[in-house]
């Protein structure tokens, strides 16, 4: 193989890629702009619940009603934190919107024979690591742990016709687009990259015990950085060689972190944070699989 | 003026994909009407960033005179508040998918995809965990429920038991492949043809070569290969990638290196083919 076949091999998967995240990246950036022009901070604080639980509770489950993907999902959590929506709701949103959806649950049910069971074991840890984790920030965090403070002055988007304000959220969503595209650029490079460099066999050998496996599949997961409503498919072409417990961890892991998106947290969170959040869905991810048998 | 360029050209990417039907080389065309959605979307902010920078100029990109009445745009990065070479950096970070993915020729995976991504699908049942015939026979029983899957490999496989004569094309190379496999013994002594692209792997005897196919669910880099291993009557010199059409008897044999027993293709006449317009097969569902 010379090395120009598999450039262009690495370029054809990593725009396939591109091709397949920018629509939902799309969609992403113009909700935020929605969010920006049409929610106000009052809005928020009169339907967010003040209890730090409950606050949890609805930040997990608005995530259900949010069709999104694991990349398309971070501006608009940027954008509602900006909003003043505290951290730990915030979270919890963006870790189940990518999963607890009905396209993603939909295609992991077809994925995986029409057996319901996978999909509950998905969806509910997909809830348990996001509630868990939302308490766990609620306590620890007392701010919003965003790179860019939150500015004053966000009072006055509600004055002005609509088709002003349609055309701040579109402004806003062409900002928004040129702040995280690059990084889902860099990204699908990175995985590109390393789906025609990296030899998946290799990984796959490293040992057969149930903690080894679940963190084999979840390494698999971060680094073919699939988008998550496609994942199933691969996940079940491991059906017979891994543990159900080690697919649900690159189910759930997957969809909330892999290459593209870890590059999109950085550039939104601070990094201490990103790494524990990270280090916590790891760690509840990891024993929420082993608890999975069947 | 660069975000008005960089959205015109990825408005003119999604645009030429379609137009020239290399969209097909990339995904599933199932899932086309996503990058229509994008091309729509891509010329509402194409049309917007026009007027911004007819507007003004210099200040289109970062635009703190707008009238939307919500000035407060500075947490943004904005290209023009940067150091210049953080700003090339970032030119160069949009411009190239852009100029790679219009002008560079685009790559079919090939033999060395299959020698990384060899994993992607299904291992036989035997529990082997280095059996490698995962990748050459599709099983699309995961997405059926039982009973469905059942009656629907019945169907199949009467539609190609009633044949003598097998020959699996674009369309029915994913089912063919899958009802051979699940009924290697009903199709002993069935003449079978098929192409695909040549691939020598482990193989020992300089007279068996897979023949395959990437079998794409979404887009390429979900991709996994089909095919079957075939037998030449004397040792031949086909390279990898060279695509091939055979012809052939099916059989079954212990093949060492899988340490199973796979069907395969004892071929009685063969030919170099052409690379097809479109070397992938798509599973639709």
């Amino acid at each position: 193989m010379t090395a120009q076949s598999s450039f262009l091999q690495l370029n054809s998967i990593f725009i396939s890629i591109l091709i397949e995240a920018i629509p939902f990246i799309l969609i992403g950036v113009i909700l935020s702009g929605i969010i920006q022009m049409f929610v106000s901070e009052e809005m928020i604080a009169r339907i967010m619940p003040k209890n730090r639980f409950l606050a949890v509770l609805f930040g997990a489950l608005a995530g259900v009603l949010f069709p999104a993907c694991e990349c398309g999902i971070i501006p608009i959590t940027r954008r509602l934190l900006l909003k003043g929506v505290p951290l730990h709701a915030g979270v919890a949103f963006m870790l189940t919107a990518p999963i607890i959806n009905p396209i993603v649950l939909f295609s992991t049910y077809i994925a995986f024979g029409n057996r319901w069971s996978v999909v509950f074991y998905r969806g509910g840890l997909a809830l348990a690591v996001s509630l868990i984790i939302g308490v766990i920030l609620s306590y620890q965090f007392k701010d919003n742990q965003l790179l860019k403070p939150d500015e004053p002055g966000h009072h006055h988007h509600h004055h002005g016709t609509l088709l002003q304000k349609l055309g701040g959220t579109l402004r806003h969503a062409i900002d928004e687009f040129f702040s995280v595209g690059k990084y889902l650029i860099i990204g699908a490079f990175i995985a590109a990259a390393m789906q025609t460099y990296v030899k998946t066999s290799t990984l796959l050998a490293i040992g057969q015990n149930d903690v080894s496996s679940s963190l084999v599949m979840m390494g698999l997961a971060f680094v073919l950085s699939l988008c998550s409503e496609v994942d199933a498919f691969i996940a079940s072409s491991f059906s017979s060689t891994f543990s159900l417990g080690s697919l649900i961890a690159f189910l759930v892991f997957g969809a909330m972190v892999d290459i593209k998106n870890l590059l999109m947290m950085l550039a939104a969170f601070k990094k201490r944070f990103v790494f524990l959040l990270i280090t916590y869905i790891v760690v509840i991810v990891l024993a929420g699989s082993l608890l999975v048998k069947g | 003026m660069f975000r008005l360029l960089v959205l015109m050209g990825f408005t003119f990417f999604f645009y030429h994909l379609h137009a020239s039907g290399n969209l097909t080389k990339y995904i599933n065309m199932k899932y086309a009407y996503l990058s229509f959605i994008a091309i729509f979307l891509l010329a509402i902010l194409t049309a917007v960033q026009a007027y911004l920078f007819i507007k003004s100029p210099e200040k289109s990109g970062h635009h703190h005179d707008h009238d939307c009445g919500c000035g407060h745009d500075h947490e943004h990065d904005h290209e023009q508040n940067k150091p210049f070479y953080q700003r090339y950096l970032i030119y160069v970070v949009f411009l190239f998918p852009l100029v790679s993915g219009i002008f560079f020729p685009i790559a079919t995976l090939d033999s060395s995809i299959v020698k990384t991504k060899g994993f992607s699908f299904k291992a036989m049942e035997s529990g082997d965990h280095y059996s490698q015939t995962q990748y050459l026979r599709p099983d699309a029983s995961l997405y059926y429920a039982q009973d469905s899957y059942d009656k629907q490999m019945k169907q199949l496989f009467n539609k190609y038991s009633s044949k003598k004569e097998i020959s699996l094309t674009d369309d029915d190379f994913l089912k063919g492949m899958e009802t051979i496999y699940n009924y290697p013994g009903e199709f002993l002594g069935r003449t079978i043809e098929f192409h695909g692209f040549a691939y020598k792997g482990n193989a020992i005897n300089k007279n068996q070569l897979f023949v395959l196919r990437f079998g794409i669910i979404h887009c390429i880099a979900d991709s996994g290969v089909y095919g079957m291993l075939v037998e030449f009557p004397k040792d031949m010199d086909i390279k990898d990638d060279e695509w091939i059409h055979i012809k052939g008897t099916l059989a079954s044999e212990y093949y060492q290196p899988f340490k199973s027993t796979l069907p395969v293709v004892k071929v009685t006449d063969w030919n170099t083919i052409k690379k097809p317009d479109d070397p992938y097969v798509y599973r639709g569902f």
